[in-house]
């Protein structure tokens, strides 16, 4: 015991001994000539920037939908109606972006961001990509964090850029609706904030420059039309079409726009489609195979189309189960274009996957950062362009981006 | 650590003291490494987040050491950690914080009763029921939200929330003050107290903690309950400084802690460790972790490092356990007398020397 | 004080043999007595009109093919439990590494880049089997360091990318070979998944009954130390079955790789637990030495038995969770409770 107890002395007393050497030394942020900068960075041009699927990398929505108005109390109204979703489908219109501080118009040359996504995947990997190639354009140092889809970590991620005071943060929440606390914490701290990818909960936005990303419930009503065209195609005339939906993991906004997002769509756009069953089987695809299996002998031909939420392993159990049944006839649309999902598309087993540039979102929020700094004026949302592939343009994918 | 007063040379003693300091060494280093090489580290301001980011785990560590030491094991703190969070988030706005963060605590208090009860009453191993547990939950978990994260945007969600997050003193939070009178509560009382030490002898061996008049039901059902208990505790005050609860947030804790409790020298086979022990190494693990992401590196360097050093901690306990068993019987001083004559060796150099 | 004598130890006495008729029928009947209890109440659900197409053959050949998978790698798992060793945390890692080295290979042909991957697969066997067999380290915590180190290397090496088959190679035969491992169909009722766990069944259970080996094994998982004074080689017995799990999670790595057509470090994300959940519920228990191969695949089919019906009734995902762990913690205390009144366990 008194070995220990002199042991943890001696820590202290270390610890003293170099914190007196060690001052803790804050880094300023490299300074800039602002005219000088500004001029050099209005010159720079991103839009020949392509992403490695040859397409645009820089690809701002211009067909923006209305943004309708509030209802009173949006939970009240049925889950089918929707504007049930309000409160995620159109989180950050209303925000209050009074406390937000003025653009410096300074130029964007030289600036430090930091980067902080979500978590380690192929799709980040693109996406950090994408955010570098914009950031090299304008000759930014950019730092990517990823916190390994830990809360926790994100947190101290956000704690330890504060302490390098960058000249702005760029996030991806780890959920949206631990958004806000760290939209909060980041604004009073003084650093601008853009946040990208994940829609946050309203109250975030107050927080933050704005937000950048794919719009997740406009791209599945969007995908949701086409496949009810093609449904209607398939079996014309038909009084009701029976279809099911294989949703995203619990515990986010995909868990809602991938799914709801459609349903509430198709109960307007095409009324005789009928939901007949809702399952989260996690991205697993022979989870996802027995439970399309389990559904074809629960339904049989009242079965006729499916919308997932992922285009790789869902996707893939999903085929599996079809063609081992011999039902190739089921209609399949899903998110993402994944290699996989592409492929599927092309070998004509998926009909329809949304595009959603991996790329092009950190690029996009790049982008957005540098146009703060040069005094643009930047949207309350700035949304990826949405497209819809199908197997008549699939190949102006390829090569993957991941 | 009576084992190792069977040797006698002091190069055997020194190797033995190393071994019952070797988290507090494996801190230092790290500490001092980190310290001096690792950008940003050694400042008031990263020290604190260091700190704030083991509020949790090490917390959780508590329970989980206790249960370790009574030779069982909980699978289902990450998820406890969860449900905690989400029932004290979801409460608060029709109870408020002042009811809904007792009632998170006691249901995290009955998951662990249901596990104490289910291993020492109904005598179903602890590896099963807690696994069992753990998939009830999350079933639960995703019930209670619908699916949704549980989140406060309120002015006076937020108040709590700063007022958790904010330095008392340097250094010192009010989640981490909560944390470190845990740790030193939990401390003194399985050091210090006839009860906490039957734990001890309850995990060393059952059937003489029985013998000795322990009623060993008694203490294994308390070791769950707080192992449940301290999850919730943990989880639930790590949501209210977030002001909010993810739907998997304690799910990487699990594996964090059972790995941390390990290297700290808590021993599976039950009867030792200590609380303490677990907290500092939690703690090395932590800054070790924090030290990987300011030199810019990314997880794999982690989930690396943190496996060569658990595989390291393993692989020397299991050694030097291998090696005492072969010598167990044996009489090394007569195999050294004989090793110094060439000709009596080819018996004698089968043993170590 | 009285009543609690025998407690600590439960020592049989011939009360409990003679009245625990129930339990000797749960004994014998195991695993697949619960899986008859299920069709029975699928059956019912279905007269009563809740259910329908539930007693088709169709319908029994999904649920096969759906459990294939986690058949192969619970059948070796089963050889690590049965020897008193818990489980090999490591099967998820060595599952994605496995798949990553042969995708990565696959540009030296099928047969070469399959053999590698297996060979990889083994090496992470063969590492366990001497640290956990000769050293005597803690399973559970060394094979969950065996994973974090396996997982460093693949991430090291691989980073986050995904591998494709048909990026790694041009030759269509390998990819199509390749692609066939999940997707061959035998007489177009049998996939090559369920072929290689029925194999593996057999095998495993006529090594378990009918060798020397097998009955090693179970001297050595019920009581080592007997085992080794009675002149067992335990560290080698207990290294071949942590060898075994590790071929059987390769095979298992190979054919999730070829169902998801990437290889990458995420594959196989949580077989471990669900590994554990169809051997102990096939009756294998964690005390070692008891149990059958041909229950853990029982085991395995009735976790897909038991996910069939609850999609067929409707069941959300949320509650099905919940059901899941209930009766995965009943079918275990059941079981256990039948082999101690039985005298047959003290776990």
């Amino acid at each position: 015991m008194r070995r220990m107890v002199s042991m943890l002395a001696v820590l202290a007393l270390l610890l003293a001994v170099t914190s007196g050497v060690f001052a803790a030394g804050a880094r300023e942020g490299a300074a800039v000539d602002g005219a000088a900068n500004l001029e050099a960075s209005l010159a720079v041009d991103t839009s020949g920037l392509l992403s490695a699927d040859g397409q645009p990398l820089v690809r701002v929505a211009d067909d923006d939908r209305p943004v309708p108005t509030r209802p009173a109390d949006p939970s009240a109204l049925p889950q089918t109606d929707p504007l049930h979703w309000y409160d995620m489908e159109w989180a950050g219109w209303d925000a209050d972006k009074s406390t937000i501080p003025e653009s410096p118009r300074n130029g964007a040359i030289g600036r430090r961001i930091v980067f902080i996504v979500h978590g380690d995947h192929p799709w980040t990997t693109a996406c950090t990509l994408g955010a570098q190639k914009v950031a090299d354009a304008y000759n930014m140092e950019l730092r990517a964090l990823s916190p390994n889809w830990d809360l926790a970590v994100q947190n101290q991620m956000i704690d330890q850029a504060i302490n390098e005071r960058p000249d702005m943060i760029l996030l991806i929440p780890l959920d949206a609706r631990t958004a806000p606390q760290q939209a909060r914490r980041i604004h009073q701290a003084g650093i601008p904030l853009i946040l990208f990818n994940t829609l946050p909960d309203a109250a975030a936005m107050d927080y933050a420059i704005t937000w950048t990303g794919p719009d997740d419930f406009g791209q599945f009503r969007l995908l949701a039309r086409t496949f009810a065209d093609e449904l209607r195609r398939r079996h014309p005339g038909a009084s009701e079409l029976g279809i099911a939906y294989v949703q995203h993991a619990p515990g986010g906004s995909p868990y809602f726009a991938r799914s709801w997002g459609p349903v509430s769509e198709l109960a307007g756009y095409a009324p005789e489609i009928k939901t007949l069953d809702m399952q989260a089987p996690g991205f697993e695809a022979d989870r996802t195979m027995q439970l399309v299996s389990d559904w074809l002998t629960r339904f049989g031909p009242e079965l006729k189309g499916i919308i997932a939420a992922d285009d790789s392993a869902q996707a893939l159990g999903i085929v599996e189960a079809l063609r081992r049944a011999g039902r190739e006839d089921v209609v399949v649309v899903a998110a993402g274009n994944s290699k996989v999902g592409m492929d599927l598309v092309q070998e004509g087993r998926l009909f329809a996957i949304t595009y959603q540039t991996a790329e092009g979102d950190g690029a996009l929020a790049v982008q957005t950062a540098a146009d703060w700094f040069n005094g643009k004026d930047i949207p309350m949302r700035r949304n990826l362009a949405q497209h819809i592939i199908t197997e008549s343009d699939v190949g102006d994918f390829y090569p993957p981006q991941w | 650590m009576r084992r190792s007063e069977r040797h006698s040379t002091t190069a055997n003693r020194r190797l033995a003291w190393i071994e019952k300091y070797r988290i507090f060494l494996l801190f230092a280093v790290i500490f001092v490494f980190m310290s001096v090489f690792a950008p940003r580290f050694f400042n008031v301001f990263n020290l604190t987040s260091i700190l704030r980011m083991v509020a949790m785990n090490a917390t959780v560590a508590i329970g989980f050491t206790i249960v370790l030491i009574c030779a069982q094991l909980d699978l289902s703190i990450g998820t406890v950690i969860t449900f905690a969070g989400v029932i004290g988030l979801s409460l608060k706005e029709p109870l408020g914080y002042a009811l809904a963060v007792p009632i998170a605590i006691a249901a995290g208090a009955m998951v662990g009763l249901f596990n104490g009860v289910l291993v020492a009453k109904a005598k179903i191993s602890s590896f099963i029921v807690t696994l069992g547990t753990l998939t009830i939950l999350q079933g639960a978990i995703y019930t209670i939200t619908g699916g949704n994260t549980v989140s406060l945007s309120t002015p006076d969600a937020f108040a709590v929330s700063d007022f958790l997050a904010r330095p008392l003193l340097p250094l010192v939070t009010p989640r981490i003050l909560l944390m470190l009178g845990l740790v030193a509560a939990f401390e003194l009382f399985l050091r210090r107290t006839r009860t906490g030490r039957n734990f001890y002898l309850v995990g060393g061996n059952r059937n003489t903690a029985w013998l000795a008049g322990i009623n060993t039901d008694r203490y294994l059902i308390a070791a769950f309950v707080l192992s449940g208990t301290l999850a919730a505790i943990g989880g639930v005050f790590f949501a209210m400084e977030s002001s909010a609860a993810t739907l998997r947030m304690g799910d990487q804790s699990l594996m964090y802690v059972i790995s941390a409790t390990i290297i700290g020298g808590t021993a599976m086979t039950g009867g030792k460790g200590g609380v303490f022990r677990s907290f500092v190494a939690v703690l090395a693990l932590e800054m070790l972790y924090t030290g990987v992401i300011l030199f810019g590196l990314g997880n794999e360097v982690k989930i690396f490092i943190a496996g060569l050093i658990l595989a390291t901690v393993v692989l020397y306990e299991a050694y030097a356990f291998y090696k005492h068993q072969r010598e167990i019987g044996k009489r090394p001083e007569l195999v050294r007398e004989l090793a110094v004559q060439p000709a009596a060796a080819g018996e004698g150099g089968r043993a170590d020397p | 004080m009285a009543t609690a004598e025998t407690k600590p130890i439960d020592v049989p006495d011939a009360r409990y043999l003679r009245s625990n008729r129930l339990s000797r029928i749960v004994n014998v009947a195991g695993i697949y007595g619960i899986a008859v209890l299920f069709i029975v109440a699928g059956a019912i659900l279905q007269s009563l009109g809740v259910i329908n197409n539930f007693m088709t053959t169709r319908n029994f050949l999904n649920i096969i093919d759906a459990v294939a998978l986690l058949g192969i790698v619970a059948a070796g798992m089963a050889f690590v439990t049965y020897s008193g060793h818990y489980a090999d945390l490591s099967v998820p890692t060595t599952m994605a590494l496995t798949g990553i080295v042969t995708v990565e290979l696959l540009h030296y042909g099928f047969v070469p880049a399959v053999l590698a991957g297996l060979a990889v697969g083994l090496l992470i066997g063969a590492v366990n089997a001497v640290v956990v067999g000769r050293f005597r380290a803690n399973p559970i915590i060394w094979t969950l360091a065996m994973s974090y180190v396996t997982m460093g290397v693949i991430r090291l090496v691989w980073v986050n990318r995904q591998i494709y088959p048909d990026v790694q190679t041009d030759n269509i035969r390998t990819i199509a070979l390749f692609d066939g491992i999940f997707r061959l169909r035998l007489f177009n009722v049998i996939s090559l998944p369920v072929l290689l766990m029925i194999l593996m069944m057999l095998a495993g259970h006529f090594v378990l009954t009918h060798t020397v080996y097998g009955a090693q094994l179970k001297l050595t998982g019920s009581a080592r130390r007997t085992a080794t004074f009675s002149g067992v080689n335990a560290e080698r017995v207990i290294g071949i079955a942590f060898l075994i799990a590790a071929f059987a999670a390769a095979v298992g790595g190979l054919i999730i790789t070829s169902l998801s057509r990437v290889g990458a470090w995420y594959n196989g994300t949580g077989y471990e637990f669900r590994a554990v959940t169809a051997v102990v519920i096939g009756g294998v228990t964690l005390a070692g030495g008891r149990g059958t191969i041909i229950g853990v695949i029982g085991g395995a089919f009735v976790i897909g038995l038991m996910n069939n019906i609850m999609t067929l009734i409707g069941i959300g995902t949320f509650s099905q969770d919940m059901i899941r762990g209930a009766i995965f913690i009943l079918v275990v205390g059941i079981n256990a409770k039948s082999l101690r009144s039985l005298g047959r366990d003290d776990a």
